[in-house]
């Protein structure tokens, strides 16, 4: 189990390389530079911030500065906010863009789980017709679509909830549940699924044949192997929800990370788009080996060498 | 296998936890969205996103300025008609005061000798030397040097990031910019150049203080440390998501009515409408498309406010690329497009029809020239014949090119449906992502595309040199006409102001008949603003947000 963690642990350094020399590469091959404005600047002005920026340099080199400055905790510049760097811009939005995550993946579990299981046990009745319609719904509403309908009910027409912005719970309840939507129909039919395919199992049948209470039977040993698959895709889920939403965070004004990465693609913000395109590599990373790893401790049937 | 269960469990909460005590360690308070009573003279109002920096030497966008006018003050500034007044300048120098020399190349600018920074101390002519200075140098890279490029060694000065440290010190010290004492600061141009007193009151010439740059670098930006010598002082900046202002304690001028003012940063405009409708905004844009219905809505009908902003709208050919190399297809397209359905049908009313370039409330705009261009087909088929394509079968195609947004997506679509309808070509729509489009513009690799210009100040010679001069940096048409290059020389150094703007309309006159570009509308602001905002003066280069120029004077009222 050490071996395989420490092998993970080191198989991010050339994950992360790749990932940064993929980006760096593409973000120089889309048309348009950082100085291209509706309003041309002079020439000597370019070529005074290009200097400025290091952008004068041979492209290989501006990519192992980014390397050697990165292994250093520097991201670098962004042009977009020229007084701070990325690393701190990075920093000062990534708690933010936490809460409303976490908050956002407990909602979905909390609203998904109990949804999907109510299905499955109660298969083709009323409450598994309704909790898939439910599940349908959410899932193919897109995010901004249903973040504007709460805004119009919640803010517009009952003014009880601020538009957007950031401070106090308030705040944190549109935004949240606007995230949560998605994954949360996705969880409830991955565990009414998963719950069916579970229930017809022999060893299921062997514990109500030894006379198990339906209540011990349903915990022990058909929620806890139903909820693997939940799992498989709940870890994703939790790395997405926390890396942010460029939608979500828009609309709601949320000053966090989600939405640093498509503003840095479309300022050709270049520290920006390394900078979060890294961190989100990262996070998706780490969050995996995570998950990996607690497959381990539910499922005793996996092991890792 | 029970304790495994448990185990797994618990990690998850636990990893979980963590993150979320992480992510609460430092919450920012903000006041919640309860309505403000009308007395409490807070004024907020979206400035729409981040700005990308509020230094002075540096700043070059809308909402950027919107700040700095705020917390700064500069030698001039502009009344509500857009002439000069004098600010920190006892009076606008001319010739008969002695201000400007005969031969238009020597400034002397008399201060106040009662202006304060909002820490207290004294604005001098040395604050407005380093600032000047500061903005000109290589090293600082601000947008806006070459506006000043007129003063004597400025582009020397700022062309000369290869050279050695005591080179480049010796060039700044070399620079036409002198403090002559406390309260007198000279300027000396390498050619004259009658506007230089409207280029010199704009932001990027704003004082500045050297002390507190040398001591906070980049963070001299952040409050407290951001000192101006302006009505309002910056006092909270929560990134991303809100500016506070509040009065200037030390303000030597008409202390503000507003004791507060908040710039939120909503990115999303149906956003900023419905934080307008749960007031928690005093003003709002409304989005693109949507002013028909806003104009018929019974409650916002009655809060609009609309006025004319020193913003063309119009379509630039590359006139090197066949077939826009033929004037009289140009002028034969620039009379087959109906303008006023235009503004009339797909903008609701909302802006001008624009025939000519120079657009109205700016010294030099003419309503009588490009009145060959109205909208005739019966014309415009003619003009198509002259140019040899009569049969328009034989027309190659046509391609237009423009940055992919809402508002353009519109006006591209109005384009092929006039060319369609009116002369029957099909013209073939090029969307492109907006920095792209930039780029494919300044490469001048487009054929015929969207072109959009705004005031930095509001004289023609903002607007015909730089668009329309040979090789000119904004000059995008590729269109070269060594008469216009010649009367633009002798206009931009012409001391005389009546000759000077007859010279400038002459130039207008030959941009037009030559037609590179096709002019469409004027833009016209669009905004609601709440009943209860009083005092809102607007001119027609306001910055991100509606009457930024004169908010010290707005107040509200029940």
């Amino acid at each position: 189990m050490h071996k395989y963690l420490l092998r993970r642990i080191l198989w991010l350094v050339p994950v992360l390389l790749a990932v940064a020399f993929i980006t760096f590469s593409l973000m120089h091959l889309v048309p348009g530079g950082p100085w291209d404005r509706e309003k041309a600047l002079a020439p000597q002005v370019v070529e005074n911030l290009n200097r400025k920026y290091g952008l004068d340099k041979p492209l290989f080199v501006q990519f192992g500065n980014f390397l050697w400055n990165a292994l250093r905790g520097d991201l670098g510049v962004s042009y977009s906010f020229q007084d701070r760097g990325v690393t701190q811009i990075l920093l000062s939005g990534l708690p933010k863009t936490a809460t409303l995550g976490v908050i956002a993946f407990f909602l979905a579990i909390l609203i998904g789980i109990p949804f999907g299981m109510a299905a499955a046990l109660k298969q083709n009745s009323a409450v598994d017709y309704a909790s898939v319609f439910f599940a349908t719904i959410f899932a193919s509403i897109p995010g901004f679509v249903l973040g504007i309908l709460i805004m119009i009910i919640f803010s517009v027409v009952l003014h009880l909830l601020p538009t957007g912005g950031w401070g106090n719970v308030k705040h944190l309840i549109m935004p949240s549940f606007a995230l949560a939507a998605l994954p949360a129909a996705y969880i409830a039919r991955i565990t009414r699924a998963s719950m069916l395919e579970v229930m017809r199992q022999d060893y299921v049948r062997t514990a109500r044949a030894k006379g198990l209470a339906e209540r011990i039977v349903l915990l022990r040993h058909i929620l806890r192997n139903a909820l693997i698959p939940v799992m498989t895709i709940a870890g994703p889920e939790l790395a997405f929800l926390i890396s942010g939403s460029f939608i979500i965070e828009n609309l709601f004004s949320i000053p966090g990370v989600g939405r640093l990465f498509v503003q840095g693609v479309f300022a050709r913000d270049y520290g920006l788009i390394m900078g979060s395109i890294l961190f989100y590599a990262f996070a998706v990373a780490i969050v995996n080996l995570i998950v990996d790893i607690l497959y381990a401790v539910v499922d005793p049937r996996i092991r890792y060498e | 296998m029970k304790s495994k269960f448990v185990l797994s469990l618990v990690a998850t909460v636990v990893i979980v936890l963590l993150v979320a005590i992480a992510a609460c360690a430092r919450p920012t308070p903000t006041p919640a969205s309860t309505p403000t009573p009308a007395v409490s003279q807070i004024l907020r109002v979206n400035l729409a996103g981040e700005p990308a920096t509020i230094d002075p030497n540096r700043a070059s966008f809308a909402g950027e300025r919107t700040v700095i006018l705020q917390v700064f003050e500069g030698l001039f500034g502009f009344n509500q008609d857009l002439s000069l007044k004098p600010v920190v300048a006892k009076e606008i120098p001319s010739v008969a005061n002695g201000g400007i020399s005969a031969d238009g190349k020597t400034y002397t600018f008399k201060l106040n000798s009662n202006v304060t920074w909002s820490d207290g101390k004294k604005v001098t002519a040395n604050d407005f030397e380093y600032s000047i200075k500061r903005m000109l140098s290589p090293e600082l890279a601000g947008d806006y040097a070459s506006f000043y490029f007129d003063i004597a060694g400025a582009e020397e000065y700022n062309g000369a990031a290869d050279k050695d440290a005591a080179a480049k010190e010796q060039l700044r010290n070399a620079l036409g910019v002198k403090a002559i004492d406390e309260t007198t600061l000279q300027v000396t141009l390498a050619q004259p150049r009658p506007t230089f007193l409207q280029i010199i009151a704009l932001w990027p010439a704003y004082p500045v203080r050297e002390d507190i740059i040398t001591k906070f670098g980049d963070k001299w930006t952040e409050p407290p440390n951001y000192v101006g010598n302006g009505p309002f002082i910056l006092t909270e900046w929560v990134h991303q998501d809100h500016m506070t202002f509040k009065q200037n304690p030390n303000y030597w001028g008409v202390k503000p009515k507003l004791t507060e003012i908040q710039f939120k940063m909503v990115t999303d405009i149906n956003a900023e409408l419905a934080a307008y409708k749960n007031n928690e905004l005093e003003m709002s844009r409304v989005p693109p498309g949507t002013e028909i219905a806003t104009l018929t809505d019974p409650v916002l009908g009655k809060e609009i406010l609309r006025y004319n902003e020193l913003v063309t709208f119009a379509f630039q050919f590359n006139v090197n690329k066949p077939p826009f190399n033929n004037v009289k297809l140009r002028q034969a397209l620039s009379t087959a497009i109906d303008r006023s359905a235009f503004v009339d049908k797909v903008r609701g009313g909302v802006g001008k029809v624009a025939l000519s370039w120079i657009p109205p409330g700016m010294p030099g705009y003419d309503p009588n020239l490009g009145k060959e261009y109205e909208f005739n087909v019966a014309k415009a088929k003619q003009l198509m014949a002259d140019a040899g394509y009569a049969d328009i079968s034989k027309l190659p195609e046509l391609k237009f090119q423009y940055a992919d947004t809402a508002g353009n997506r519109t006006i591209a679509q109005f384009l092929l449906g006039q060319m369609k309808e009116n002369l029957g070509i099909n013209l073939t729509l090029e969307p492109v992502e907006p920095r792209a489009f930039s780029q494919l513009v300044i490469q001048e690799k487009h054929t015929w595309a969207f072109l959009g210009w705004g005031a930095d100040y509001p004289d023609p010679d903002n607007w015909m040199p730089e668009l329309f001069g040979t090789k000119a940096g904004n000059n995008h048409t590729g269109y070269s006409n060594p008469a216009f290059d010649a009367l633009a020389k002798q206009a931009k150094a012409e001391l005389d102001n009546a000759k000077r703007l007859q010279m400038w309309a002459d130039s207008q006159k030959m941009v037009m008949t030559d037609a590179p570009i096709v002019t469409l509308f004027y833009r016209e602001r669009f905004v609601l603003v709440k009943p209860t905002i009083k005092g809102l003066k607007t001119t027609g280069m306001d910055g991100q947000v509606a009457g930024d120029t004169f908010l010290s004077e707005v107040f509200l009222a029940k």
